[in-house]
C-alpha cells in the first residue's frame, strides 16, 4: 500500500465536494517541507466554514496542530496551535471561570479558523470580533519561514492574515485573551416580535445587551412578515443563579448527544417541513417575554447538540447565505429579501437575524460593518442559484456584502473584498473563483 | 503512568481519556525518540490537567542506557511504540527496513518492556497495556514483515500476562485494526473499518478498567479475524491479502 493522499473534501454545506490532496503534519518542519514542495496550498481547521473557503489544489488540514501551549490563569491569556477547536479551549477555561470574548454558532471550529475568518458572534455590537481579543499568531509564510504577528511586530501581516481566509500563510499557534465569567450560564430573555418593525425596534432597544440574536420565520408573508423571537442574554453573576445551580456554577450537567446517523433524502426538508418546524418553534413559546437562565452550551450552540446536523439537508447539500447591509437601509433590505425567500417558497430552516455594531477600521478585512445581517440555509438544488442571484441584487442594490466563510455561489462583486492579499502560494478555490468571475 | 512511543497519537489520547476520567498519577514518564513533539505533549496536559510530566528520549535502534530511567515507576504502563516501515516488494527485500520493523515491533522494544515489567512485579500491582496488531493475528503477503514483528509481540504480551499473573499485574494486549493516525495518513483505509485514536483510547479505557485479556478497538475486527484465522491454508496462501 502505498500512501494516496488524494481524497473527497467537502466543508459543513456538504457542497461542492472535490478531491484533492490533503495533508496534515504535526511538526514545523514537516509543514514547512510541505509547503515548500506545492505549488498552491491552503490551510484547513475542523471544516467547518460553509462553501468552498477552505478547499484548494492541496489542502494542509491543521487538526494535528491540536496542542495548548499556555493558561495564565491570573490574567486570562490563552496559547495554543491554531487546530484546537474552540470546544476545547471552552473545556479548560469555563471551570476556570473564563470563556470566549467572541464565539461564532458553533464551538467546534478552530482557533486559526477563527482568525482567517475574523469571526463574530452575537455580540457584536457590544464587543466586536474575534480579532479584538488575539495578542498574538505565528505564521508560517509562502518561503517556509515564521514569524510572528502582533499589533506592533508584522502588523502588516497580522492585520491581512485577519479574515484573510488563509490567503496570507499557515497560522500555526494563536495567543488571545478570554474574559471573566462568574457562571456558565447566561440571563436570557425571549421576546416574541410579530413583525419586521417590531424586530427591528427590539433590537434598536437591546443595544444595551451584551448578546442579541432573533431567531426569524422567513416563510411569512404580508403582515406577518419578520415574524420572528428576539434572545437577548448575559452571562449570569453567581448570586443571580437559582440556588439549583448557584451551588456549582461553572460546571454543566452532562446532557445526551443524538447524532443524524445518515444523510435525510431529499423530499424530507421541503417548504411544507419547514413551514411546520417554524411554526412549531415560534408556537412553541406562549408567553410574549420569557426570562430564564440557561446553559452557555444552549445559548450559544444550540445545533452543535445535534452531531451531524448538517446531514438533514440531504447528499447534495446546502448554502448558508450570510450577507450584511448598511445600518441606515436595513429595514427595506431585510423587507425585500424576506419577500423574494417567501415567494420563492425555498424556506430556510434556520435564518437568524443580527444586528452589527461599528467595525474596527484596522482590521479591513473583517466582513461585519455596522448594520443588519441575515443567515439563511438553504438546501441546493435545481432553482437554488435564480434565488441567490435575486438576493444577491438586492445585497448590491443595498450596498451590502457576503460573507466569504459561507460563500460558495454568490457574485464576485460582493465577495471580492479582501485587501492585501499577495501571496500566489496561498490560494483556495473559493478565491480562484472570485478572481476569475471578477476578470 | 509509563509511556512508551508517547508520539503515537493513540497514547496520547489515552493519556488525556484518563487524566479527563479522574485517573491520578503523580507524574507521567513520557519515552521518545522525537523530543519536540513530546514537549509539545508534555506541554499540553500541563496546561490542560495540571499534569506534571517528564520526557525521556529513548531510540530502540541504538544501545540503551537503563540507568538513565531508573527512577521510572509507576503502575500503569502503556506501549505504543510501533513503526510500519514499508510493506511493499522494495521494502521486503531493504534489509534496513526489515531490521527496523523487527527491532521497533518487538527485539529491541521486548527488554525496555521486561525491564518496567520487572519493576510491576516486585511492586505486586498494576497493569501493562501493549498496542499490538491485527497484522500479527495471520501474515499476510502486503505486510507479513510487521505482521510477524507483531505476531511475536503478541505472544510475548500474552506470555507476560501469564507470568504476571499471580503476581497480581495485569497485561491487555489491544489490537487496534485500521486507525486513521500519521502512520497510515494516505493509505486507502475503508472508514468504517478504521478507528479515530480517540475511538481507540475510549476502548482501550474500557478495557483497562474492566481488566480484559486481549481487546480490539473495533468489535468488528474481531470477526474478521476470526475469519481470517480460519480460512484453510491451502486457500489462503492463492488469496491476494
Amino acid at each position: 500500500m502505498k500512501p494516496n493522499f488524494t481524497q473527497k473534501v467537502t466543508n459543513w454545506g456538504n457542497f461542492p465536494v472535490v478531491e484533492k490532496e490533503m495533508r496534515s503534519e504535526d511538526s514545523f518542519k514537516k509543514i514547512k517541507e510541505f509547503v515548500l514542495s506545492h505549488n498552491e496550498v491552503i490551510a484547513r481547521g475542523n471544516g467547518r466554514c460553509y462553501g468552498d473557503a477552505s478547499l484548494g489544489e492541496t489542502i494542509f488540514s491543521t487538526k494535528k496542530l491540536n496542542k495548548f501551549i499556555s493558561f495564565d490563569r491570573l490574567n486570562g491569556i490563552i496559547e495554543c496551535e491554531s487546530g484546537v477547536l474552540l470546544s476545547d479551549v471552552l473545556e479548560i477555561s469555563v471551570p476556570q471561570g473564563y470563556f470566549l470574548y467572541v464565539t461564532p454558532g458553533t464551538k467546534f471550529i478552530s482557533v486559526g479558523g477563527a482568525i482567517a475568518s475574523e469571526v463574530h458572534g452575537k455580540n457584536h455590537h457590544a464587543e466586536g470580533c474575534f480579532s479584538e481579543y488575539v495578542t498574538e499568531f505565528k505564521l508560517m509564510t509562502e518561503d517556509g519561514n515564521i514569524i510572528i504577528c502582533s499589533r506592533e511586530e508584522n502588523s502588516d501581516k497580522f492585520w491581512a492574515t485577519i479574515g484573510g481566509m488563509g490567503l496570507t500563510g499557515i497560522i500555526l499557534t494563536v495567543k488571545f485573551k478570554l474574559k471573566n465569567i462568574q457562571s456558565a450560564y447566561i440571563r436570557q430573555e425571549s421576546i416574541k416580535a410579530e413583525n419586521l418593525d417590531e424586530i427591528f425596534r427590539l433590537f434598536e432597544e437591546s443595544e444595551n445587551w451584551t448578546y442579541t440574536v432573533a431567531w426569524i420565520d422567513c416563510l411569512q408573508k404580508g403582515k406577518n412578515l419578520g415574524r420572528s423571537i428576539l434572545m437577548r442574554g448575559e452571562h449570569a453573576f453567581q448570586h443571580e443563579l437559582p440556588q439549583n445551580l448557584a451551588k456549582q456554577p461553572l460546571r454543566l450537567k452532562k446532557k445526551l448527544q443524538p447524532t443524524v446517523p445518515f444523510y435525510f433524502p431529499g423530499f424530507v426538508l421541503n417548504a411544507l417541513t419547514v413551514k411546520i418546524f417554524n411554526l412549531l418553534y415560534y408556537k412553541k413559546q406562549t408567553k410574549k417575554e420569557v426570562k430564564s437562565f440557561i446553559d452557555y452550551e444552549t445559548f450559544f450552540y444550540p445545533l452543535d447538540a445535534i452531531t451531524d446536523w448538517n446531514k438533514i439537508y440531504g447528499k447534495s447539500g446546502f448554502i448558508q447565505y450570510q450577507m450584511v447591509i448598511p445600518k441606515e437601509a436595513g429595514k427595506e433590505g431585510m423587507k425585500q429579501i424576506l419577500e423574494t425567500i417567501a415567494a420563492s417558497g425555498n424556506g430556510s430552516f434556520l435564518a437568524v437575524l443580527k444586528l452589527f455594531g461599528k467595525n474596527n477600521p484596522e482590521a479591513y478585512n473583517s466582513f461585519p460593518f455596522e448594520g443588519y445581517t441575515l443567515a439563511l440555509d438553504f438546501k441546493v438544488n435545481s432553482k437554488l442559484k435564480k434565488l441567490v442571484d435575486k438576493l444577491d441584487d438586492i445585497v448590491q442594490q443595498f450596498g451590502g456584502r457576503i460573507y466569504l466563510t459561507k460563500d460558495s455561489m454568490s457574485r464576485s462583486s460582493l465577495t471580492n473584498y479582501l485587501k492585501n492579499i499577495q501571496s500566489s502560494k496561498f490560494v483556495s478555490l473559493q478565491h480562484k473563483r472570485i478572481i476569475n468571475n471578477n476578470s | 503512568m509509563i509511556v512508551l512511543g508517547s508520539t503515537s497519537e493513540v497514547a496520547q489520547a489515552f493519556v488525556e481519556k484518563a487524566l479527563q476520567e479522574g485517573e491520578k498519577f503523580e507524574r507521567i514518564y513520557l519515552f521518545t525518540s522525537s523530543r519536540e513533539t513530546t514537549e509539545r505533549f508534555a506541554r499540553h496536559i500541563d496546561v490542560k490537567f495540571l499534569q506534571q510530566s517528564e520526557v525521556i528520549e529513548i531510540d530502540l535502534m541504538k544501545e540503551i542506557d537503563y540507568n538513565k530511567f531508573d527512577h521510572v515507576s509507576s503502575n500503569v504502563l502503556f506501549c505504543a511504540a510501533g513503526y510500519l516501515g514499508d510493506g511493499t516488494e522494495e521494502g521486503l527485500y531493504d534489509n534496513r527496513n526489515t531490521e527496523k520493523i523487527i527491532n521497533i515491533n518487538y527485539s529491541k522494544l521486548v527488554p525496555v518492556m521486561n525491564f518496567f515489567a520487572q519493576k510491576f512485579e516486585s511492586r505486586r500491582s498494576g497493569t501493562i497495556i501493549g498496542l499490538s496488531s491485527v497484522a500479527g493475528d495471520r501474515g499476510r503477503q502486503s505486510n507479513f514483515i510487521y505482521g510477524s514483528a507483531k505476531a511475536a509481540f503478541t505472544a510475548y504480551l500474552s506470555g507476560l500476562r501469564n507470568y504476571l499473573f499471580d503476581k497480581k499485574v495485569h497485561v491487555l494486549t489491544v489490537k487496534p485494526g485500521f486507525m486513521a493516525t500519521k502512520m497510515t495518513e494516505g493509505l486507502p483505509l475503508n472508514p468504517k473499518l478504521t478507528a479515530t485514536p480517540k475511538q481507540a483510547a475510549d476502548c482501550i479505557y474500557k478495557a483497562f478498567k474492566k481488566q480484559k485479556n486481549v481487546a480490539y478497538v473495533l468489535p468488528v475486527w474481531g470477526i474478521i479475524m476470526m475469519i481470517i484465522r480460519n480460512i484453510p491454508e491451502f486457500i489462503f496462501k492463492k488469496l491476494k491479502l
